[in-house]
């Protein structure tokens, strides 16, 4: 009863994206031009003749909460994997910060490693490395891509290891931790390259409903201290309550963008209506 | 029909020498032929069409050319060239080579069977080709791939007496020598077997070893 109060008391029917993200304190910039983090211009993927992006214009503000959400095969997960170039696009432009990229040139190397290093990923199956320790896997980056020592690697990477709870896993290895301890651990080893902004990749659903609360408890925090998310997801509440934008996605097109409470309890499109419908009946 | 105590103890020196040869080139063979293998592997998986071109090359002659076929190639083949190779020599190259074309199919095999996410990760936390596959790819394919590489390897042990024909005084050939100097070929040869086995089947019990351990890794 108190969990559903909450949510209705919340009142971001009412509001701009603007205010949603001032109302968490993020730097608010009313009447001054804000610049978005992360700006995508025509993006565009294709797999053979099936267009999987259709020209995805996009912008992210520093501190914004983004969830995607949409039926299976709308283009989601590409959508995050062409931002980082985990999948290049076949057109238009990724610019995050001061790193932009056109999709019609061959990316550069040292572009790709900027690119990287702002970027920080969490896999829907976690993809730790299983032969390393926790904090192993966590340290990693940090020496190989930042060139820390091993040792103020390892002293950051138990700081990140603290934030999510799982100090106590150092020495032990990703197979001995429960699903959703290796997606903290995984979120920890992303956020180990101080990234300008986490892309989340379904991060919940190979997970039981109670380990993925686990996570989303993390991912909550990690939201309030004012890191910019895309969270691709199919946890509804996570989009109506922690984030500040929803964005709608079928068939490789955005449908609807917008407020997540506008988007998730009144929503304008047909497309959207139907699929809300669809998870609510659930 | 079995050799005496006498005759054993004359030709043991002859035949540990001979033992000693063979593990030898054993040894030589694995330690250039695996990280051959390698490099034959990931030429095999470059996207450079040039690289994977020659690596293809070498990985089939290596794997369709009988090792005997290579061994006198080498030996007998090549000094029409002008290079003359001494018989150890010789020997392991060309079981390096047929080493490094089996082992390569060996590791190309488990490097592909790591989960394609394993290199996802390791590319999104900003790690270059490099040190992807030394940090992340090349330990959990190496690990795949060791009961089989050990498995090869005692292949290869056994293959040295192939060498016997390249006049290379390895076991085979000092127990045929003394055959032909005492005619006692069948007792010569059978204690030769014998050591041939002391060393296979310990590597055997060790190889199944070490599968139940990399089973376990697995599962982990």
């Amino acid at each position: 009863m108190d969990g559903a109060v909450l949510h209705l008391g919340s009142g971001k029917p009412t509001m701009t994206e603007d205010d949603a993200l001032a109302a968490k304190g993020v730097p608010s910039a009313k009447g001054q031009a804000r610049k978005p983090l992360i700006k995508l211009d025509k993006l565009s993927k294709h797999y053979g003749n099936h267009t999987v992006l259709d020209g995805i214009d996009l912008e992210v503000m520093p501190g914004e909460v983004l969830a995607i959400i949409g039926p299976s095969g709308s283009g989601k997960s590409t959508l995050l994997r062409c931002i980082n170039y985990l999948e290049p696009p076949d057109g238009g432009h990724v610019s995050i910060g001061d790193i932009s990229l056109n999709a019609a040139a061959p990316a550069g190397r040292s572009e790709l490693s900027t690119l990287r290093r702002s970027v920080g990923m969490v896999f829907q199956s976690f993809n730790l490395f299983p032969h390393m320790t926790v904090l192993r896997n966590v340290s990693l980056a940090q020496e190989r891509v930042l060139g820390r020592s091993r040792r103020s690697a390892d002293e950051r990477s138990m700081q990140l290891l603290k934030r999510v709870g799982l100090a106590d896993k150092a020495e032990q290895y990703p197979g001995r931790c429960s699903g959703g301890q290796q997606q903290r651990i995984a979120i920890a080893r992303a956020l180990a390259l101080d990234p300008d902004v986490m892309l989340f990749d379904e991060p919940t659903s190979a997970l039981d409903p109670e380990l993925g609360l686990e996570v989303l408890a993390v991912m909550r925090e990690l939201a309030e201290t004012g890191m910019t998310m895309i969270v691709v997801t199919h946890e509804m509440s996570f989009a109506e309550n922690v984030s500040d934008t929803v964005m709608i996605m079928a068939d490789g097109k955005i449908i609807e963008k917008g407020p997540s409470a506008d988007v998730m309890r009144n929503p304008q499109q047909e497309r959207t209506k139907r699929f809300l419908r669809a998870v609510h009946d659930r | 029909m079995l050799p005496s105590y006498e005759e054993l103890s004359a030709w043991l020196p002859d035949l540990l020498s001979g033992l000693s040869i063979s593990l030898q080139v054993t040894a030589l063979s694995l330690l250039i032929g695996i990280p051959f293998g390698l490099l034959l592997a990931l030429g095999v998986l470059a996207k450079s069409r040039l690289t994977k071109i020659i690596a293809l090359f070498l990985v089939e002659v290596g794997r369709g050319a009988p090792a005997l076929v290579l061994l006198q190639f080498i030996y007998f083949g090549l000094p029409t060239t002008g290079l003359t190779l001494g018989s150890f020599t010789a020997a392991v190259i060309a079981l390096a080579w047929n080493t490094g074309a089996y082992t390569s199919e060996i590791i190309r095999a488990s490097l592909q069977s790591i989960p394609h996410g394993q290199r996802e990760a390791a590319v999104a936390i900003g790690l270059n080709r490099l040190d992807a596959l030394r940090y992340v790819l090349l330990p959990q394919g190496l690990r795949v791939a060791l009961p089989a590489l050990l498995a090869f390897s005692i292949l290869i042990f056994q293959g040295t007496s192939l060498c016997f024909t390249i006049a290379l005084p390895e076991l085979v050939s000092r127990a045929y020598e003394i055959g032909s100097n005492t005619f006692r070929y069948f007792p010569a040869l059978l204690a030769a077997g014998v050591l041939y086995a002391s060393i296979s089947i310990p590597a055997a019990l060790l190889v199944s070893h070490v599968e139940k351990r990399a089973g376990s890794y697995a599962q982990r």
